[in-house]
């Protein structure tokens, strides 16, 4: 009723987004949407059956789905998973929800695999098989590619897990809807908001000599408000999204060359 | 003949540097690590035992060096590659092709990442316009474009370096340090700034007004501890070099904590609004009786 075409997901579609996101994950990713284009990469046929080609519905989804996305690529999948199992009950309805769902677990998500599959399994793995390097072993090579391959088995069987996991929540959560999404996209906007802290690292580098004395701007800025900068950058584009005739392409460029032309001028610099 | 990489090699080796970068992206099988990177390039030049050896120390000095957040970070694979050819093909010593090659290519490798993710924006909005003309084929077409500049991002200089040599390498290093360091900054800055983009856009998607307030906690919740967590970080550091006894170390500001205080946020707003809701949960729509009157009347029921 939600969907026109009342399409479930079967095991072939899990196949074919695991073939997908093993394969082709970020190829696409870009500084602007970062991995939001293969979000809907991956996802995209299954999309297609849910909404039927060239449906209002099917664009609406697509756009939310191109949207800025960014996680860990060992968990990205369970994400999705709970996604479509939304869509798939809900229909375009359940947009909103998913884009509150999906700004809301990036963070953690990315937080929770980058410190385990990003820095703690390769280092530990990196330092055995590093050591039987030095010393002409080759050995410590092969144990951390079975590692990965492990790893690999688990990331194609999480995907239908979160799926699963999905499904009960919105069966569990019938009627509760309206609630659901207010509480995902609260969470959205609130992440989104501490993505910005974290992630924009631009500072002003700009001291001022008077005599004797020196005046660091950014030490005086941070005094206010930390993360000032970053914050009014993002404020800046989202007025400047808003005006007539703005395109991200144009916004994009201007950011380039805003950001060149500052840095040349001393006013602005990347953080440490 | 010593210092000579033959043809073959070169575009082999080239080959590999566009697949490794492509493997880490997708299904990441450890082929793309410098200790990997080492025994590879090792084979294709003949010296198998001087790749390990190269590899390892390499991989030794980027231990637990991960990318968050899609940052940049030094291309030890790339400097694998180069250093063990290098040392290979002129009987340099190891260690030494290690810090004079492999070291410094890995630092100016970071410029040509950013490059290529640069260039990745460029397919970005041909992505966005097939999604507008409902071209589904045009947009998974699109899409994969983007492992044109991820591989070039690598076998270019790649390529060239083992065409043309260290010197060349060397140059370009000297180049972009001195004559070209505004531009080489004012790249580095604007890929730190271009994120601002993908969250505005983000925003203009999200109900920004109806949870402004929720937007001004997670900034400022962020914004300070991470302020508070970065100077506590770099008081440790400093205090250890300089009092012998002092060998605590600090961790750096915890995303997921932050996220919490978001998840609880959104938890107690979920409870509310279900809260508010009549008896029976089966009706989807339930009226919203936002009677909004600020009296605190909990303790009479």
């Amino acid at each position: 009723m939600a969907t026109k075409t009342n399409y479930k997901l079967t095991k072939k579609d899990f196949r074919q987004m695991n073939r997908r996101n093993l394969f082709m994950n970020q190829l696409g990713w870009n500084y602007e949407k970062m991995q939001g284009s293969g979000y809907l990469f991956i996802m995209l046929p299954q999309l297609r059956k849910l909404y039927g080609d060239h449906t209002p519905e099917l664009k609406q989804a697509m756009r939310v789905q191109d949207q800025f996305f960014n996680t860990n690529p060992y968990l990205n999948t369970m994400i999705q998973g709970v996604d479509l199992a939304l869509e798939e009950k809900e229909g375009v309805n359940s947009l909103a929800t998913v884009a509150g769902l999906k700004n809301g677990l990036m963070g953690p998500t990315a937080a929770i695999g980058d410190t385990i599959f990003a820095s703690l399994i390769p280092a530990i793995i990196g330092a055995i098989a590093a050591n039987m390097a030095v010393q002409g072993n080759a050995s410590g090579l092969f144990i951390w590619l079975a590692v990965n391959l492990a790893i690999m088995y688990f990331r194609w069987r999480q995907l239908a897990f979160a799926y699963k996991g999905g499904i009960t929540l919105v069966t569990k959560l019938q009627g509760q809807m309206n609630a659901l999404t207010n509480a995902a996209t609260l969470l959205g906007v609130y992440v989104v908001g501490a993505l910005v802290a974290s992630l924009i690292n631009v500072n002003i580098p700009f001291v001022a000599h008077i005599g004797k004395m020196t005046i660091n701007l950014q030490d005086h800025l941070d005094m206010i408000m930390p993360k000032l900068i970053p914050g009014l950058a993002v404020w800046l584009i989202y007025w400047m999204l808003g005006r007539k005739r703005m395109t991200s392409t144009r916004a994009i460029f201007i950011v380039i060359i805003v950001a060149v032309v500052c840095s040349a001028l001393g006013l602005l610099g990347k953080a440490a | 003949m010593s210092g000579q990489i033959l043809l073959w090699q070169v575009i082999l080796l080239t080959i590999y540097s566009m697949y490794q970068i492509i493997d880490d992206l997708t299904f990441i099988s450890s082929l793309a690590q410098p200790v990997w990177a080492g025994l590879i390039t090792g084979a294709i030049m003949g010296n198998m035992t001087q790749g390990l050896i190269i590899g390892g120390s390499l991989q030794l000095t980027v231990l637990g060096v991960g990318t968050f957040g899609g940052a940049s970070k030094i291309d030890a694979n790339s400097g694998t590659i180069l250093a063990t050819a290098f040392s290979i093909s002129s009987g340099m010593n190891a260690q030494t092709a290690v810090a004079a090659i492999g070291v410094p290519v890995a630092s100016l490798m970071i410029e040509t990442d950013v490059l290529g993710r640069f260039t990745n924006t460029f397919f970005q909005h041909r992505v966005d316009k097939m999604i507008e003309e409902e071209n589904y084929r045009g947009f998974e077409r699109n899409y994969l474009y983007g492992t044109i500049p991820w591989a070039l991002s690598r076998g270019i200089p790649v390529f060239i370096a083992l065409q043309f040599g260290g010197g060349l390498v060397a140059q370009i290093v000297k180049v972009l340090n001195t004559q070209m360091v505004w531009l080489s900054n004012g790249l580095a800055t604007a890929g730190a700034l271009l994120p601002a983009v993908g969250f505005a856009i983000l925003l203009r998607y999200l109900p920004v007004k109806k949870h402004f307030a929720y937007l001004i906690l997670g900034f400022t919740l962020t914004a300070l501890l991470s302020t508070v967590f970065t100077n506590i970080q770099s008081l440790g550091t400093g205090l250890a070099s300089v009092a012998k006894g002092f060998t605590n170390s600090f961790s750096a500001m915890p995303m997921v904590a932050i996220s919490l205080i978001g998840f609880a946020l959104a938890l107690n707003a979920y409870k509310q609004e279900v809260g508010k809701l009549p008896a029976s949960h089966s009706t989807a729509a339930a009226p919203k009786n936002d009677d909004g009157d600020g009296e605190i009347n909990g303790d009479e029921d």
